[in-house]
């Protein structure tokens, strides 16, 4: 019987430290565990239980998972005490992914907040790998301080290379940040990208997700073109168990990822 | 589909036979209430139920705690074998209603398997209501108190013996297995349930006027209109969070599993309740419904507007079960009456 509660096995390969409260975990697993960018894993830390994160890994390297986690809660703090050889499991892929076709020859403006910004890594590997299908794509990335910013280096490499424009923007700085500071919604508009042929692909603490909705809105996206990482408690990851239920969705099954058109007529989309 | 008549020694002697061969669950009496429960092979032939039994299908079809598989070297990651096949006897309306909603929840897109499995290896015997609880009203949720499809067979007592429909392929592999057993039914005995069940129906439909219920018609309707209402905060006084309503509720469905073992770890599918604070929490803390009357508000949510949008049909069935269970008195009557009053 193909049991669908049950995890893959698969051994940490190495813990990259984010930020003070962020790390990345790179996962070998058993088997490969193929997914569409903005699919999600439960993933399990043995005897603990399961939480759900979106690998921030590009959907074409399969061997190995990436996955960026906030220490929170009971899973994420067992899981931030791991080391590199520790065995985990990982069940899935769940839900939709990004509706990456209907994304081809328009403009893609990423939203990214705090440790939101690693599902959209994966997107953003995922686009940057075809960039010449999309006719452009823009990345605002803000973080509480400039400790809080995530891949750092590799959010570097890609504003050089150029082919992702690229700003990030700090609530607080610091001695040394001299860059922008202000919250992410302050850079939304003049990117050069037309929100009347474009989509929004926003990901962030819910607060920000709010906000950000509402601007990406004002500046003239239509509902159906901005799409939401909807944060739920789930269980199951495919429908059944009845934990992300958000008005008539399951968020696990027909999400994670929903447009602002999709569930804007539903209460509590923001909590 | 078909319609049979079997004379009551017959159905017994069907019963004992079928006790030695499949699990059997049937009414015991207990008082002036019925519990569906494991029936030896030796028990006397188990009573006419008159009305529905304190437990429903859901605790066959879908256990309250069910160790789902190890992994990790935990084991069996097939899962459990299961128990054979079963005979569920006794099932009334209001149950059979219930299962349309279990077997989205549960079995739509990617199945739960061992729900499906359950659901494959059992016959569902229903039968119709010859009485009613005081806290029945499946009239006012659009249901009858005798079951129309969703069974594989129903009985009907009618004088004599029973009046048997079969509701499915399997109901009718039975009756083929049986055929000595079972006689075309006459005219005759199809006017004597009908007639019987058009009574019953009228008599629960006077004792809802009685008592003011008249909210059914417009359940969905009134649950989105009055989402701002006062009623639920009042209400929700006093609730104490014990989840009693969504363990004894028949279309209740939500679980959560939970991880055990140290070396060999294994993992447990649970029946959980919406009620409870952290049953929506994520990993951060955050809530979308962190007061007590949210969570007794989306009790309602998903029975009255999420079940009829996305399955087609109430999320309630009107077995009142919930209306006996709850110590705080929460009456799912009394809410919807004193919601249809507001504006």
């Amino acid at each position: 019987m193909n049991n669908p509660y049950l995890p893959v096995g698969a051994t940490i390969r190495e813990v990259v430290e984010e930020s003070p409260t962020i790390r990345s975990f790179v996962l070998l697993p058993d088997e490969p565990v193929p997914f569409l960018t903005g699919q999600f894993l439960a993933l399990t830390v043995p005897g603990v239980g399961e939480a759900p994160f979106t690998p921030s890994s590009s959907q074409y390297v399969t061997d190995r998972l990436e996955l960026t986690v906030m220490r929170v809660g009971t899973v994420t703090e067992a899981l931030h005490a791991m080391r590199p050889g520790d065995r985990v499991g990982v069940r899935g892929p769940f839900g939709t992914g990004y509706p990456l076709d209907a994304f081809r020859g328009r403009g893609v403006l990423v939203v990214g907040g705090g440790v939101g910004l690693a599902p959209l890594r994966s997107l953003l590997l995922t686009l940057r790998h075809d960039i010449e299908r999309y006719r452009k794509v823009a990345l605002r990335y803000g973080a509480r301080t400039p400790a809080d910013i995530i891949y750092r280096r590799e959010v570097e490499e890609w504003r050089r290379d150029g082919r992702i424009d690229v700003a990030i923007t700090v609530d607080r700085g610091d001695g040394e940040w001299t860059g922008r500071v202000g919250l992410v919604t302050t850079i939304l508009q003049d990117t050069g990208i037309d929100p009347r042929d474009s989509v929004a692909v926003v990901c962030g603490p819910p607060v920000m997700m709010k906000f950000a909705t509402f601007k990406l809105l004002d500046i003239g996206f239509p509902p159906a073109a901005i799409h939401l990482s909807m944060e739920k408690n789930m269980s199951c990851g495919f429908g059944k168990c009845g934990h992300c239920r958000l008005g008539t969705v399951y968020v696990c099954r027909d999400g994670p990822v929903l447009t602002y058109e999709r569930v804007k007529d539903f209460r509590e989309i923001w909590e | 589909m078909a319609t049979y008549f079997i004379p009551t020694e017959e159905w017994e002697a069907l019963v004992r036979a079928l006790s030695r061969s499949a699990r059997l669950y049937a009414p015991r009496a207990e008082g002036e209430d019925y519990r569906l429960e494991p029936a030896g092979d030796d028990s006397p032939p188990p009573p006419f139920s008159r009305y529905r039994a304190v437990q429903s299908l859901k605790a066959i079809l879908f256990e309250p705690r069910f160790d789902v598989g190890g992994y990790l070297g935990g084991g069996d990651a097939a899962g459990p074998a299961g128990g054979g096949e079963a005979v569920v006897l006794g099932a009334k309306g209001c149950n059979i209603a219930a299962l349309a909603v279990l077997d989205f929840a549960l079995g739509a897109d990617v199945p739960d398997p061992f729900y499906a499995r359950n659901r494959e290896r059992t016959l569902i015997v229903s039968s119709d209501c010859l009485d009613f609880k005081e806290v029945c009203f499946c009239t006012l949720v659009g249901g009858r108190p005798y079951p129309e499809r969703g069974f594989d067979l129903n009985l009907s007592p009618v004088e004599g013996g029973f009046v048997v429909e079969t509701g499915s392929p399997n109901g009718e592999a039975f009756v083929a297995r049986f055929k000595d057993r079972f006689a075309p039914a006459s005219p005759a005995r199809l006017a004597a349930r009908d007639a019987a069940r058009a009574e019953l129906t009228a008599r629960l439909r006077e004792h809802q006027r009685r008592l003011g219920y008249l909210w059914g018609a417009v359940s969905r309707e009134l649950v989105e209109r009055v989402f701002e209402s006062p009623v639920w905060a009042e209400e929700a006084e006093r609730c104490v969070e014990c989840g009693a309503c969504n363990f004894v509720c028949p279309t209740c469905h939500c679980f959560l599993l939970s991880d055990h073992g140290r070396e060999r770890f294994r993992r447990l599918r649970n029946w959980d309740s919406c009620q409870y604070k952290g049953f929506a929490r994520v990993g951060g803390g955050g809530s979308p419904r962190p007061a007590l009357f949210e969570r007794l508000r989306n009790r309602y949510d998903k029975k009255f507007v999420f079940c009829p949008a996305v399955i087609g049909v109430s999320g309630c069935t009107g077995c009142g079960r919930c209306v006996e269970a709850c110590i705080g008195r929460i009456d799912m009557r009394e809410v919807m009456k004193r919601l249809s009053g507001c504006k």
